[in-house]
Parts: structure tokens; C-alpha cells; sequence
């Protein structure tokens, strides 16, 4: 196996981590709940957070 | 930081402001009920930063609607150093009754008179020198579409900021002027804040207010036991609206000067409103400009010139001209024009593929000398899947491009208007259209918005029916399966095919709703009272920035979940359980090639083949064999992360799909190849499109119906996400495929209908307000009663 066939694996692989992790730390900042981008959005990610955790009290 | 908040009617300006302020691009409709929740910025052009927060559009602060209860919070609890009141000039009086309230509340404010451009353009005079001096506000004319006067509004609500306000009502020489008075003596003595506001709205009754000092109803009522109004008798919040109005009109309709005009002369909008929203043309209208809108967007034959021609001799291809389609030139020139004239959204579409078609091929000689594995890897795996979905984004900017303009204009507004007649009889207000046009963008926003919608039942079955109207998202799967039908019957239509799948999509969600409204969900249709914006040309500046963020976010989501969503499909679909490497270099046309000829080996394979039965009763299950047919099953299943996936997916596997056929192709064309090679019939496909359309929406549009929906609605609304998807599928594919079914499917309608009818007619509804007077009845007998029985005690 070439040097460059291991980076290419360890790269994909990193990358398929880094972006689950991202996606999982974001949710729990309060930021994945919506990912349609915000010039589309007629509330905001915090207004749904906050109604979210209104709710859970 | 200091705190300003942009506060106004519906449909007056507030976001337009907001983002000129902040330079936010928060998403701007022309219509009422855009902003349902407050959003924050900061303005950095002054003397000192501000934070600006710009609060959903309220006709009052009663606490009727949840924008109104929003914005009433933020003023009186967050208490912000400003209220920037933004009145639309053009309908001065209705617009000020709001900042009657406003100001009866202890906060610095400032009036913006907005859309002065319009007022001017009308012949119209506002003298907001004479309104400043009568209201004893600062007022400032500006433009917030132009920019016009917005230093000047920020550097006075700075200097207001600074030097504080108390408030003060209109209501001072009304009838009820005494009460509000000692109520609000009352409030301040038990050291109430804002106590004028509170005393108002505590004399109106309003629910909050009579929650929070039920000590003082009794001095309420006494007063309403003497008071008797000529109109509206005790109805004290009709009193109170009363006197604003004719305090508004009595006091600052001197200041605005209409334009004289001889006779009742209709304005241009009323003359377009008169065609537009015609009694029996306005849906038909509607139905043609979406046809055209699809036509412009994904025709390949740009005004049926082909199909015209091909009465005579029909227009000849390049090849046929005798063109070498191999050289770079032909291939440009053939995103134009092959034997038809394409539309403007294919053309750009075409340009853009033959743009990433050249990137395929840069990918290609760099991977050249490296393990072929890495070639299948980057180029088929990863790219292929990429470009799949890439390919779509022209279409869909042009597709949202043209829905902007229509909701700029004001047309939508319009249309929801249009549509209430209709809706009405299916248990829906015109009101519910809104967010379920938004849907055709995306789903999340349109779930949101429709907070706007009291009736909790008329909410919910909104939230339910509106992934059917197919998001952006959808697009490619629509686009792409439109292309193998086309392939498979050899026709130059897919916007026919794909305009049509629109419609199903919004026949379905009408029929969703009426099964709901008669059955789990009965109750009376609100009513529908909707301000109809003025006309206007849509500006380029704001359509570019909706479109520039539509990119923005989709290529995000390319690079990054469908980015993965290839690794990891790609990863499955060469690996079998035990390890094993499954692709192989083969020679094909003189070239060495990679091919996967054991795909059902495969992890994704024995997967794909595990869950590929369920979908046999829709035409994509076992019936497609095992050669390839398992990859609609999985693509169905990625979808569920992100609807893109169906394509992606698509993309990564036909490269590698082999050993029914081998891949010429490349992007999109290749798709539409390995649907073509699947031997999927086009009932099948047709189903697939609808299945994917109309069964449970991506993870992120779940995450917010669960948020959206009322307590314990979630569960039942993913069932029946899946139930009617399934069934329709199941009837497409079924009556497709043997036409004579669709009279079982008919009878089976026919019994569930009159079942519902009977039992709905045995079950009658009580409406509300009788219900209500019934309850009322009841209360007085039953505390007659206990009188009776108190007095003979």
C-alpha cells in the first residue's frame, strides 16, 4: 500500500468523524435543529431552542 | 450595548430595516405574517454598537396571537432602551393605533415613517414635523427598501435612548379616562412597572393582566356596573379601541394630504387585483403561471418548438448536422440546443454540468497513476455522488428565483386569498397557504411559521401535510427519475412530468387535509383576515441575496452531509462482510475500467436486499431482481438523512453498478442510465418519486414538526407520514400497472367516504360559540341553584 492510499483512508475517515462530532456538538449547542440556512427562516434556531426547552420545563 | 427594538404592524418594513441595520439577510416576504419570532443583530454604523432586535409584526399588544405575546414580553420584560415604532405611511391611521398602546408604556420610542418613497410616488404629503409636534414623539421619514433616512432614525433613537420616557395614553379625555386612572394609582402603589399600560389593559380585561392583578376586577366591575356606552355598552375593550381611532382620526389625520383625484380611481394594483384575483380565473391564472414557471425551468423543449417541428420534418440533432460531438466546442453548444431548443433553467443547468463534467475528468488524470481503487474511490464514489447532486443546484435556483418574484410582487398573497374559498370547504383558512408555500423551499421555516395559525387542529394538520410540498431538497430526485421516464418512453417533457409531480404533491396534502378535518381533527374553520400587500417590482438586490444563501447553504450541505453520506455508501458498496475488496479492473472499449461485479455481496447489497420486499406492493422491491434493483430501497432509507442523499446515492452507485450494464455516461445522465439499466417499469418509478414526495421528511424537518407540534402529536404524525405515502405509492404502482384496479381502489374510497358522512351526521359538531352559550347556561342555572339553596338555609 502507497503512503498516499493511507493518508486518503485516514482523511475519509477523519473527515466522516469530524463532521458526525460536528453535527452532535452543534445539536447540543442549540444549532442543529435547523439547517435550512437563515435568510429562509421565519423564526430562529434560539426561538426554537428556547420554545423546545419551555416545553421540556 | 444598548438594546433598540423594531417594533410595527405586519407587512410595514421591520425586516427590511432589520437587515439594512444589521446586514443580516434575514428572509423578507411581501406579505403579513412573515417574522413569527424576534431575531437579534447588531448595528455598528454609530457612535456606539446596538443591538437590535427585530420583533414579529402585532396589530396590538393584546394577547391574542403568539407574535402578539412575543413582542408585548420582549418590551415590557426586557425592557430595551429604544422602541423603534415603524408605521407604514401609507396606511397611516390603522398603523398608529399601535403606537397608541406602545406609548402607553415607560419606554424611550421613536416613530419611523416607512415607505415615504410610496407616498411620494402616490402624490400623497405626510407633514411628519406637524405629527412629530401633535404626538410628541420623534418622528423620522425614511425608506427602508431605498435606505433613505436610516442615519438619521438610528442617531435620534440614540439621543431618545438617553434622555428617557414616561408613558402616556390617548385615552385621558375618553369616557373611561377615571378608571384607567385609578387603576393605575392602584398598580403603582403596589410598585407595579409600566403601570399606565397595565391599568389600560386591565380595564379592557385582558386575560394576562386580569390573571396577574385579580385584586383589582372587583373595581373593574363596579365601574362597568355604572357604565353604559351608546355603541358598545360594558364592552370595555370596544370602548377603549374606540376612543384610539377617533382620538387618531380627531388628532394626526390632519397631518397626511391625499393626492385629489377625480372620482373613484382605481389604482394599478386594484386594476391587477380585479384580473388576478378573479372569482373564476384567479386559480386557473395561478395553475398557468406555475406551468410556465416549470416550463421555463425544466423543459427541453423551450415552447414545444420540437414538438411543433416534428409535425413537418422536426429539428434536426447535431449529429445529424453532422457535428463531431466529441470536441469541447459541440459538447458547449450542445447544452443549447440538440434537436430541441432547451429552457433558460436546462440551459444553465447543462452549462454547469459541462462544467462539472470537466472537473470529472481533471479528477480522473490526476487519480490516472495512482491504485485503482483510488480512482473508483474519488472519482465514482465520492464525486460521482457529489455531482449528482451538484448538477441539480441551477434548477433549483431558478425554481426559487421564480418563487421570489411571485412572493415579492405580493402575488402570493394574493394566491392565499384566491385559495381561502377552496381551502374553507376542505377545513382550512386561506391563512394555512402560506407556510405551506414556503414548503416548496424548505420545510422547516414553513413548519414555523405556522405559528402564525391559532386553531391548534388547523396547525397541526398543516405541519402534517406540508413536507408534501416538495422542498429543494426533493428537486433532484423529481428532476433526475423525470429524466429516466423520459429516457425509458422517449419523451422531451420532463417539466410536464415534474410539474405534474407538484400537483400530486398538493392534491395529496388537500386530500390529507380533508380525511384529518372529518375525521381526527373536526372543528370550525377560523376566519381569514389578511391585509393584501401593495404591488411592486421585486428588487434585485434582495432576490440575489435569497439566491446567494440558497447556494451558500446547499453547497454547505454538499460538502459536508452528502459528503460523508458517499464515503460512507461507497465504503458499503465495496466491501463485503468479510472484508473483501468486491471492485475489479476490467478492459471495456479499449480502456481499463473499475466495476463492482459483485454488488449484492456487498454490506449495502445484503442490506439493500434485506429491506428490499417491504417495498414490493410500491413497484421498487423484489419484482426489480437482484441485479441493482435494491438500490431504490436504499435510497429511499438515505433520504431520510437529507432527501438529496436518493440522488446521491444514485450517483455513487452506477458507476460501479455492473454486470447488467456498464456505465458510458456521466452526472446526471448517468443517473438516469442506471434507472433505465434497474428495469424498473414507469408506474414504479412514478411511485418511487411519490413515495420519496410524501413519506417522512429529512431528520432536520422532523426535529422541528416534533418542536412545533402540540404534546404527543409527534408519534401519530410520523405514522401517518409513512401510511400515506405507502398507500399512495401502492396505488400509483398498483393502478399503473393494472388500470382496471382503479375500481376496487374507487369502492373502497366510495365505502370509507360514507362511512365518514354517516357517522359525521350522527356525530354532529357543536359549534363553538353554541357550545360556549351552552357552557354559559349551564354556569348560570347551576349558580342559581346553589343561590336557591344558600337562601333557603
Amino acid at each position: 500500500m502507497q503512503w498516499y492510499e493511507i493518508v486518503l483512508i485516514v482523511a475519509a475517515a477523519l473527515f466522516v468523524v469530524g463532521v458526525i462530532v460536528w453535527q452532535i456538538i452543534r445539536r447540543k449547542q442549540g444549532k442543529g435543529g435547523c439547517d435550512c440556512g437563515c435568510s429562509n427562516c421565519s423564526g430562529s434556531c434560539s426561538a426554537c431552542q428556547s420554545k423546545q426547552k419551555e416545553e421540556k420545563k | 450595548m444598548k438594546k433598540f427594538a423594531l417594533a410595527g404592524n405586519p407587512n410595514c418594513g421591520k425586516t427590511t430595516l432589520f437587515n439594512l441595520l444589521t446586514g443580516s439577510t434575514a428572509y423578507v416576504g411581501n406579505w403579513p405574517g412573515v417574522t413569527v419570532d424576534k431575531r437579534e443583530g447588531t448595528y455598528k454604523r454609530g457612535e456606539e454598537p446596538v443591538q437590535i432586535v427585530d420583533l414579529p409584526g402585532i396589530y396590538s399588544l393584546s394577547p391574542y396571537t403568539p407574535e402578539e405575546v412575543v413582542s408585548r414580553n420582549f418590551i415590557l420584560d426586557e425592557k430595551p432602551d429604544c422602541v423603534i415604532n415603524i408605521v407604514d405611511a401609507t396606511n397611516l391611521e390603522r398603523n398608529l393605533y399601535l403606537t397608541t398602546q406602545i406609548m402607553e408604556i415607560d419606554v424611550p420610542m421613536i416613530i419611523a415613517l416607512n415607505m415615504m418613497d410610496a407616498v411620494e410616488k402616490n402624490g400623497d404629503k405626510i407633514d411628519a414635523k406637524a405629527l412629530e409636534k401633535k404626538i410628541g414623539l420623534p418622528v423620522v421619514e425614511i425608506s427602508a427598501l431605498r435606505g433613505h433616512g436610516v442615519k438619521e432614525l438610528m442617531d435620534r433613537a440614540l439621543k431618545a435612548a438617553k434622555e428617557g420616557r414616561k408613558g402616556e395614553t390617548v385615552l385621558k379625555d375618553s369616557s373611561i379616562a377615571h378608571l384607567v386612572r385609578d387603576v393605575s394609582i392602584a398598580l403603582k402603589g403596589q410598585k407595579v412597572e409600566n403601570p399606565l399600560f397595565h391599568a389600560v389593559k386591565l380595564s379592557e380585561m385582558d386575560e394576562l393582566e386580569a390573571e396577574a392583578h385579580a385584586e383589582l376586577i372587583p373595581m373593574i366591575d363596579a365601574f362597568k356596573a355604572t357604565f353604559a356606552d351608546d355603541t358598545f355598552g360594558a364592552d370595555l375593550e370596544a370602548v377603549v379601541a374606540d376612543a384610539r381611532y377617533k382620538y387618531i382620526s380627531a388628532n394626526y389625520s390632519s397631518v397626511f394630504t391625499k393626492h385629489k383625484t377625480e372620482g373613484d380611481v382605481l389604482s394599478k394594483s386594484d386594476k391587477a387585483d380585479k384580473v388576478l384575483t378573479h372569482k373564476i380565473w384567479g386559480i386557473p391564472i395561478f395553475l398557468v403561471i406555475l406551468f410556465a414557471i416549470f416550463h421555463l425551468t425544466f423543459s427541453e423543449d423551450f415552447l414545444f418548438i420540437g414538438a411543433w417541428a416534428s409535425l413537418g420534418d422536426g429539428l434536426p440533432t447535431l449529429e445529424e448536422l453532422g457535428m463531431d460531438m466529441d470536441n469541447a466546442g459541440v459538447t458547449l453548444l450542445a447544452c443549447f440546443y440538440d434537436g430541441a431548443v432547451f429552457s433558460p433553467g436546462v440551459i444553465i443547468t447543462n452549462l454547469w454540468c459541462w462544467i462539472l463534467d470537466w472537473v470529472g475528468v481533471l479528477l480522473e488524470l490526476i487519480t490516472g497513476g495512482a491504485a485503482p481503487w483510488v480512482g473508483s474511490f474519488i472519482v465514482d464514489g465520492v464525486w460521482g455522488g457529489l455531482s449528482a447532486v451538484l448538477g441539480f443546484l441551477p434548477q433549483i435556483l431558478v425554481l426559487f428565483l421564480f418563487f421570489s418574484i411571485l412572493e415579492d410582487t405580493g402575488y402570493m398573497a394574493r394566491v392565499a386569498f384566491i385559495l381561502d374559498r377552496i381551502f374553507r370547504k376542505f377545513g382550512l383558512s386561506g391563512r394555512a397557504f402560506m407556510p405551506m408555500i414556503m414548503g416548496f423551499g424548505c420545510s422547516l421555516p414553513a413548519m414555523i411559521n405556522t405559528r402564525t395559525l391559532a386553531d391548534e387542529n388547523e396547525r397541526t394538520a398543516t405541519v402534517r401535510v406540508i413536507p408534501f410540498f416538495s422542498c429543494g431538497a426533493k428537486l433532484p430526485i423529481l428532476t433526475a427519475v423525470a429524466g429516466g421516464i423520459c429516457g425509458i418512453c422517449g419523451l422531451s417533457n420532463p417539466d410536464v412530468i415534474t410539474y405534474s409531480m407538484y400537483v400530486l404533491g398538493v392534491v395529496v396534502a388537500i386530500l390529507a387535509v380533508i380525511l384529518m378535518r372529518s375525521t381526527t381533527m373536526r372543528g370550525e374553520v377560523p376566519p381569514f383576515i389578511m391585509e393584501l400587500p401593495a404591488y411592486h417590482a421585486p428588487l434585485f438586490k434582495g432576490l440575489m441575496i435569497h439566491l446567494w444563501d440558497k447556494t451558500k447553504h446547499f453547497v454547505k450541505k454538499a460538502f459536508t452531509i452528502i459528503f460523508v453520506s458517499t464515503i460512507v455508501i461507497w465504503f458499503l458498496s465495496s466491501f463485503s462482510w468479510d472484508w473483501r475488496f468486491l471492485l475489479e479492473e476490467i478492459e471495456y472499449e479499449g480502456e481499463m475500467i473499475m466495476v463492482n461485479m459483485h454488488m449484492n455481496e456487498s454490506i449495502l447489497g445484503s442490506l439493500g436486499m434485506l429491506i428490499q420486499p417491504l417495498f414490493t406492493p410500491l413497484g421498487f422491491g423484489s419484482q426489480l431482481g437482484t441485479t441493482a434493483g435494491w438500490v431504490f430501497a436504499v435510497a429511499a432509507l438515505t433520504g431520510l438523512v437529507a432527501k438529496e442523499n436518493v440522488i446521491a446515492t444514485f450517483g455513487t452507485l452506477a458507476a460501479a453498478v455492473a454486470g447488467s450494464y456498464i456505465a458510458t455516461e456521466e452526472g446526471v445522465l448517468e443517473v438516469a442510465a442506471m434507472i433505465e439499466a434497474t428495469g424498473i417499469t414507469i408506474p414504479a418509478l412514478i411511485s418511487f418519486i411519490a413515495f420519496n414526495m410524501l413519506t417522512i421528511p429529512c431528520f432536520a424537518a422532523c426535529a422541528t414538526a416534533r418542536a412545533e407540534l402540540p404534546k404527543g402529536k409527534f408519534k401519530w404524525t410520523l405514522l401517518f407520514w409513512v401510511c400515506t405515502s405507502y398507500i399512495v405509492s401502492a396505488m400509483i404502482y398498483v393502478i399503473g400497472s393494472w388500470w382496471w384496479t382503479c375500481f376496487i381502489f374507487a369502492a373502497a374510497i366510495a365505502a370509507a367516504v360514507t362511512g365518514i358522512f354517516f357517522w359525521n351526521k350522527k356525530h354532529p359538531l357543536k359549534p363553538a360559540i353554541v357550545g360556549a352559550a351552552e357552557e354559559a347556561v349551564q354556569t348560570v342555572e347551576e349558580e342559581a341553584a346553589i343561590s336557591d339553596d344558600e337562601h333557603k338555609e
